[in-house]
């Protein structure tokens, strides 16, 4: 049911501080260890900004999020830039994806995404345009304030609220459609 | 130390990848061992007695504890000097690692093969890490793919 949308999950894995500061150091066993913790929520995350492109968004995120652990100025807000980096892959990888698609459907008709295959909050979601998914996701989904939305996206926040507006507008019209 | 339960659900080998990223200077190849997953990682999982065959600076290695997938080595290279090494082992993954080198593989399985991924990688001994060099680099590599073709001979011996 589309109730199910406002609710607000918790929001971070519990990432212990010695293991972050054992992994900057370049300790391998406190990095696997490390992963086993990100790679949840960088996986939940993709998954719903990028949901045709889920896998190859975390792998890259991942990626960059361990390239830039070893630079990490403020390691006690590793989670805080550990979303910024999965947000922005995300979003990268979603505008792809979407890209590829609209080139897809020049030729083909779009019945794979008809209204009666559409059969949870997560499909309706990936109809979306990123723009508007993204600050449902993060607002909605991952229980982020405006602000916290503005911080992760680099935007105002004025923009985040009018954002959502028309992305809560758009859900309500795909999902009743 | 404690791990958690569940696994990442990532790849082994594009695990490796995210781990190399985070080690500079670390050296990663890959194989594809024309032998099936489990001939292959048993090769990897015998770490006392298959590890001399294929590592040449290696002698002897003793397993000296086990807690699940975490393990302590004992190691003796050819000068005679022994290394404690910390370790985390499980099919398709085994991660070593002492005061001053990290070795890991990671294993895929292909159909009746394996794609078989090496890392090796110095820890740095000073605040600044020091970038492997191109010349370290392409000794790294081609010591890295020696050991590759040896355990694909080894793997290929035990899948009979």
């Amino acid at each position: 049911m589309a109730g199910n949308l406002w609710e607000v999950p918790a929001n971070f894995p519990h990432v212990d501080p010695e293991n972050v500061a054992a992994a900057q150091q370049g300790d391998a066993l406190a990095l696997d260890r490390l992963l086993d913790e990100l790679a949840p929520y960088v996986r939940r995350l993709c998954a719903r900004i990028a949901p045709a492109a889920a896998d190859d968004a975390t792998q890259e995120a991942l990626l960059a999020v361990f390239r830039g652990l070893p630079s990490l100025r403020a390691p006690e807000a590793i989670m805080t830039w550990v979303r910024s980096v999965t947000v922005r892959t995300a979003i990268r990888l979603a505008r792809q994806q979407d890209l590829e698609v609209a080139a897809d459907e020049t030729m083909t008709d779009r019945s794979a995404s008809s209204p009666e295959k559409l059969v949870d909050i997560d499909d309706v979601l990936a109809r979306l345009p990123v723009s508007q998914r993204v600050v449902l996701v993060l607002r909605v989904r991952e229980g982020l304030s405006e602000q916290e939305t503005a911080t992760t996206l680099g935007i105002p926040a004025g923009t985040v609220k009018s954002r959502l507006n028309r992305a809560r507008a758009a859900f309500r019209e795909a999902w009743e459609s | 130390m404690t791990y958690p339960a569940t696994s990442s659900g990532i790849d082994p080998v594009d695990r490796l990848a995210i781990l190399a990223a985070a080690l500079p200077g670390a050296a990663v190849a890959q194989r594809r061992i024309a032998a099936p997953f489990d001939a292959v990682w048993r090769v990897i999982a015998d770490l006392e007695h298959a590890t001399p065959r294929y590592e040449p600076g290696v002698v002897r290695v003793r397993v000296t504890e086990q807690h699940g997938e975490l393990l302590r080595l004992l190691v003796q290279d050819t000068a005679g000097r022994e290394h404690a090494m910390d370790a985390r082992l499980r099919p398709g993954w085994c991660l070593m690692q002492s005061a001053t080198v990290v070795t890991a593989f990671a294993a895929r399985r292909l159909g009746s093969q394996t794609l078989l991924a090496h890392l090796e990688h110095e820890r740095p001994q000073t605040p600044v890490p020091r970038r492997s060099q191109p010349h370290d680099r392409g000794a790294a590599l081609a010591k890295i793919d020696q050991e590759l073709r040896t355990i694909e001979r080894l793997a290929v011996q035990n899948r009979h």
